[in-house]
């Protein structure tokens, strides 16, 4: 009878006789299957109902985006599927702006001189491979010339296609292809293992020379894309709607401050993981506790602080990337605490192979911490994506220099609450498009682990 | 292709700890010294100060003619090899070993060439596409030394490169290295707490203990004349016997008194303990086990034992004995020469005799610790 604690009451309950206990004996061996079944059932239950929680808002707003607001109403309604599916919302959001041809016009000017350049880079190539190696200034010339050629046509076509003024912006002009090279260039150092380092100098040469000719297209493509974007936008402006302005907007601050945060959170956590200085273990107790007070405390001290710098208003977009930049050492915890883990030998190993301190960190650390740094960016970006607080009172009443949430919302709050609902919920799925992208595209690097067979474990 | 100079040098922790006190040492070009000692007591700390990757606080380094306490490690013209192996983990082993060349701006020829030769060396060539994860503990500390190879540097520094390889990986690899050093001539420093490795590969031992060097010197001068009781217990395997005995000074002789057994020193002994002005005193006596004979018939002049512990090692016996003193006491016995009644005889709690030869008697002051005779 001792056994009878321990068999579930409910059985017991139902009958104080000694079957109970035969009853239960054989239920004990097969209660080992039936309770992990209910245990995942109910796992999967819970799942479920959470993802509805999570799903449901986000489902409504794409079906409401979908809703005509002309021949429906264009506010709240007490039905989930619209009766008259149209694209009239997004219609909207793209009104009287010129994008899409801007985009077409783009992509044929960039795909012909990806092709053109990529044709001309393999003729290089098997040119060089007949060369004598030690003849280098020769080759040189040969890379420069392609290079050369290569941009030209380029140019041609952008002021043919596009029908860029190239007359009054030459300097413009001049400025954005320096970029482009040193881009490249640097694009090219750190992502080719090509063998020949002299190919390597050649910006826009991204991919390697074993891999697919589609490979580099495509990456060739990408810079001119790059060049070609900023060029249009100094050369000829796309001309844009409201909703494109502000959307204009937040990618440049979200870009800004994703570069710009991950170098500086990086950097500061990999000083405070491997140097030791006077005041280290201040700095990190300091910034602790300022880590504890709500950022937006600060909010008027910094308004005033912008308004001096002409950052406020129509100074909003360098002003929000500054308010974003300027605090971000302080988000070094994670990535130092990664940093920790990669054993310090390594550094070791690789100052007394050559390396200065900045090549560990570029050669060593940052491929090791990937999925960190993946973080990082992804973090940096998401921050200004989604901002509202600081956006809101820096760009106050300036509409142009709105940000995305601010000029959605004031659509709803400020115009038509009515009227304006469903071009909000259309606004709104475009905003997660981006990060939608960029979180698939970076997935994959979150998971990997790449520290194994380093030292002995 | 360097001498390495160390005067004075000393190393004090941020946390006040010193770990290494005044070390002198010059390292002559191309000679393969090895520091051994016991954990903790600052071989590491020393090589780490070589390689600049710590601070020395006082004192002089020279690497060749040129003083590098202030150099950053990647001038030193050294190369390192870690006892984690420290292999970057995300690039493959031919990556690895060409790191180093391809920051000097190499050509790559010229790195195919090296990379290449070394994996050759020591046998990893099939291993050069793969990932350090891919690779067993012997294969990664192959990497580990093939990546300092291939830089052709002034000094080669190892920290206990062998002590996580298991026993009959660790004495290949030691037998390689000995090999290794034939065909890179270059100046080799390399850390142990191992003895053994220590006797094979050195051509000078530097027993270190709590960061003071005890004893340099060639592995058969460590061994024969050691300088005190910390470098005669260190060295030689089973560790050397001590007992406590009396040196009596008569005329121009001297002779140890142990157990009631009187043994008149040799000439030389008497010639060096009168040079060092040593007069009747109280020693501690180490004999080494396998300089001790057991007799098996007579006992004149020999020291009374019971047997412990007797262990076969196969061609030899190990016998954990204890005097009368309760001193205890290791013998390494041959087998060979055993007959089966003598084997008989060696087994628990059986009384037997042991003696020693002047010549083989090292003796110590108990209170200084020093060896009266070479200290
Ligand atoms: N970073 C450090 N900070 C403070 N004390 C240290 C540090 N590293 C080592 N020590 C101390 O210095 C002394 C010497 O250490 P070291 O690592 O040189 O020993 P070791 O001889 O290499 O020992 P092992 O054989 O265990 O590797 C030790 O007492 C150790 O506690
Ligand atoms: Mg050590």
């Amino acid at each position: 009878m001792s056994k009878k604690n321990k068999v579930p009451e409910v059985d017991i309950v139902v009958d104080e006789q000694a079957g109970v206990i035969r009853e239960v004996k054989p239920e004990k061996t097969r209660s080992k299957k039936g309770h992990e079944r209910r245990v995942n059932t109910s796992i999967y239950v819970i799942l479920v109902i959470m993802s509805i929680i999570w799903l449901a808002p986000f489902v409504f707003l794409v079906f409401q985006s979908f809703r005509s607001y002309a021949l429906e109403s264009g506010g709240m309604v007490d039905y989930l599927l619209p009766k008259h599916w149209s694209l009239d919302n997004y219609r909207f959001l793209f009104d009287g702006s010129n994008f899409f041809p801007w985009c077409g016009k783009a992509l044929i000017t960039c795909g012909i001189a990806a092709i053109g350049q990529c044709a001309l880079l393999t003729l290089a190539q098997k040119k060089l491979s007949n060369m004598d190696s030690s003849d280098k200034k020769g080759r040189l010339v040969w890379l420069l010339c392609t290079l050369a050629v290569g941009l030209v046509v380029f140019l041609a076509l952008a002021a043919a296609v596009q029908g860029m003024a190239f007359a009054g912006n030459v300097g413009k002009i001049c400025i954005v292809v320096a970029l482009y090279l040193i881009v490249g260039y640097i694009m090219a150092r750190m992502f080719t293992k090509q063998d020949d380092r002299l190919l390597r100098q050649i910006p826009g040469y991204v991919a390697d020379e074993d891999s697919s000719p589609l490979k580099k297209l495509l990456s060739l493509c990408l810079e001119f894309l790059a060049m070609d974007l900023i060029l249009l936008c100094i050369v000829s402006p796309m001309v844009t709607s409201q909703y494109l302005r502000w959307y204009g907007n937040t990618l440049t601050i979200a870009l800004f401050v994703a570069v710009l945060q991950t170098i500086i959170v990086l950097s500061v956590s990999y000083t405070l993981s491997r140097l030791r200085f006077k005041g280290r273990k201040l700095i990190m107790n300091v910034v602790l506790v300022l880590g504890l007070f709500p950022g937006f405390l600060t909010m008027i001290t910094l308004y005033f602080l912008l308004k001096q710098l002409g950052m406020t208003g129509a100074g909003a977009v360098p002003g929000l990337i500054l308010i974003y930049v300027a605090s971000s050492g302080m988000g070094y915890y994670i990535s130092k605490g990664f940093f920790d883990t990669i054993p310090k030998s390594l550094d070791e190993s690789a100052r007394i192979d050559g390396a200065t301190r900045f090549q560990v960190f570029l050669k060593i650390i940052m491929p090791l911490a990937k999925p960190i740094v993946i973080y990082t960016i992804l973090m940096a970006f998401m921050g200004p994506w989604g901002d509202y607080v600081f956006a809101s009172y820096v760009a106050f009443g300036n509409v142009p220099n709105y940000n995305v949430a601010v000029g959605l919302y004031q659509w709803v709050n400020v115009n038509d609450y009515q009227g304006y609902f469903t071009r909000f919920c259309a606004g709104g799925v475009l905003v997660a498009v981006p990060i939608t992208a960029l979180f698939l595209a970076l997935q994959k690097y979150y998971v990997e682990g790449v520290t194994g067979g380093a030292v002995k474990g | 292709m360097a001498s390495v100079t160390l005067e004075h040098v000393k190393k004090i922790y941020d946390n006040k700890v010193t770990a290494v006190h005044d070390f002198n040492l010059e390292i002559k070009d191309k000679e393969f010294v090895v520091f051994v000692g016991p954990s903790g007591c600052g071989k590491s700390t020393t090589l780490r100060m070589l390689a600049g990757l710590e601070d020395i606080s006082e004192g002089t380094l020279k690497i060749g003619d040129r003083v590098v306490n202030d150099v950053e490690p990647k001038d030193r013209d050294i190369a390192m090899v870690f006892q984690n192996y420290a292999l970057y983990p995300h690039i493959t082993v031919y990556e690895n070993m060409a790191f180093s060349l391809r920051l000097r701006k190499m050509d790559n020829e010229e790195i195919h060439r090296r990379v290449c030769q070394a994996a050759e060396i020591l046998g990893i060539t099939e291993y050069l596409g793969r990932k350090p994860k891919a690779l067993s503990g012997g294969q990664r500390q192959r990497v580990a030394i093939g990546r300092a190879i291939v830089r052709d540097p002034a000094v080669f520094l190892m920290d206990e490169p062998l002590s996580n390889l298991d026993a009959k990986l660790r004495n290949q690899m030691r037998a390689e290295i000995i090999m290794l050093r034939k065909r890179v001539d270059t100046t080799f420093i390399y850390v142990t707490h191992d003895q053994t490795e220590a006797m094979t590969l050195g051509d000078r031992i530097v027993v270190m203990k709590d960061g003071y060097i005890m004893q340099v010197g060639s592995p058969q001068e460590v061994f024969d004349t050691p300088k005190n009781l910390f470098v005669a217990g260190f060295i030689g395997s089973p560790q050397m016997n001590f007992l406590k005995a009396k040196l009596v000074k008569e005329g121009s002789g001297y002779s140890v008194e142990l157990l009631g057994v009187k043994i008149p020193l040799n000439a030389d002994q008497n010639a060096a303990l009168a040079n060092n002005k040593v007069g009747t005193q109280e020693i501690t006596l180490g004999v080494r086990p396998e300089h001790t004979s057991v007799l098996f018939d007579g006992k004149q002049n020999a020291i009374e034992c019971s047997i412990n512990v007797n262990e076969m090692m196969g061609s030899e016996l190990h016998l954990h004995l204890s005097t009368v003193n309760n001193d205890s006491i290791i013998v390494r016995l041959p087998t060979v020469d055993l007959t089966q009644e003598q084997r008989k005889q060696l087994s628990y709690g059986n009384k037997m005799y042991i003696t020693f030869p002047a010549k083989v008697m090292h003796l110590f002051d108990p209170k200084t610790e020093k060896n009266l005779i070479y200290g």
